[in-house]
């Protein structure tokens, strides 16, 4: 009973050697039909203050923005940041990182974000827009419990000091790029 | 009528905004590929996926085996396969991935009517007589084999072998049942 759905001619050799790579293009198929259908979902419901989309050609790098939530410190300003999705996405998170400069603290100077859903807490059914929503309630609520960002960790329960701050590492990172 | 009339606005409905039939796709949607499940299998707390979807899922992290969707424990032998009626005939190509585990069938409870050979439900006494019959049988066409054809009714098992007018067969229990008794008052 147990195995009435084995297939008996399974071929158990075949399986190590020849669809190594064939796996690998079936998979490669199977991540872009997500992905396709998920910026269909984002093109067809807009979430308000977020946007995503790929980045020229490749669908596996997608270019997103944030804009900052309201009644926060970072209300009005527009973040960039860069999802890079693997071969087994959904099954792991994609790597989000901040492109634009964020002063928070669960960022860290280069852009790389703490968040838990992006780690051990990542679920398949999570997809580009939830990503970005977390992210966009993070920025309102960090947890400064594990930051990255240690100066901005203890600058957050003074917010007035926080945006100055803010404000200055802003004015830098902008002078830095250009 | 009623139906004439129930399918007008309806139909215009959908050919307006296409959403309700949109909606019914997404209904059984696969909760990873966010495409319609294909080899669909349940979770215990009722989440749709992809055998194949799920099974990679759970094979990233065999020492956290949750629902993508509420995060509840979850396990390969506890979902439940649904098999639509279309779906059996959709051969799977991904062989690397092992089979669905098969739907768990428990019969129905049979109140009244003729049980069959099962026991339990027929009272134990009725269960016995109809299980000691092809040992009736047995015992019947070995001993006897010379007399077997003569017999219309030798399927009728051992009850009928008792009344058996055949004297031999007669004589022989009547010796069975005398050293049976000598037996017992040796013992």
């Amino acid at each position: 009973m147990a195995d009435q759905n084995i297939n008996p001619f399974s071929q158990e050799p075949t399986t190590k050697t020849t669809p190594e790579r064939r796996q690998l293009s079936q998979s490669n198929h199977a991540v872009s039909r997500r992905l396709q259908k998920e910026l269909m979902t984002l093109m067809m419901n807009a979430e308000k203050g977020v946007s995503a989309f790929p980045e020229g050609e490749n669908l596996f790098k997608w270019i997103a923005t944030i804009i900052g939530p309201d009644g926060t410190v970072y209300e009005g300003i527009t973040f960039k940041l860069s999802l890079e999705f693997l071969n087994n996405y959904p099954y792991v998170p994609p790597i989000v990182k901040f492109t634009s400069p964020c002063f928070h603290p669960n960022v860290d100077l280069t852009g790389n974000i703490c968040l838990d859903i992006l780690k051990e807490k990542w679920s398949a059914l999570y997809d580009v827009r939830t990503v970005l929503l977390s992210l966009q309630s993070l920025l309102a609520e960090p947890n400064n419990d594990s930051p990255l960002n240690q100066t901005a960790a203890e600058l957050w329960p003074n917010q007035t000091e926080f945006k100055v701050h803010m404000e200055k590492f802003m004015a830098d990172m902008r002078k830095q790029n250009s | 009528m009623v139906i004439a009339s129930e399918a007008g606005p309806s139909k215009s409905g959908r050919e307006k905004e296409g959403s309700p039939e949109e909606k019914d796709d997404r209904t059984f949607e696969c909760n990873i590929c966010l495409d319609t499940a294909k080899d669909a299998v349940v979770s215990m707390c009722g989440h749709l996926f992809c055998w194949p979807c799920l099974h990679q899922w759970l094979d990233t992290r065999p020492t956290r085996q949750v629902c993508p969707v509420c995060k509840a424990a979850i396990s390969e032998d506890k979902v439940i396969p649904l098999y639509g009626r279309g779906s059996t005939k959709q051969e799977d190509p991904r062989n690397k991935v092992p089979p669905r585990p098969p739907g768990q069938r428990t019969e129905p409870e049979n109140n009244g009517g003729f049980p069959g050979f099962g026991f339990g439900d027929g009272g134990f006494h009725m269960s016995f007589g109809i299980g000691a019959f092809p040992f009736g049988f047995v015992t019947s066409s070995f001993n006897f084999g010379d007399h077997h054809h003569q017999r219309p009714a030798h399927g009728a098992g051992r009850g009928m072998a008792l009344l058996d007018e055949d004297p031999f067969v007669s004589k022989i229990f009547l010796w069975v049942a005398a050293i049976f008794i000598m037996w017992l008052f040796y013992a």
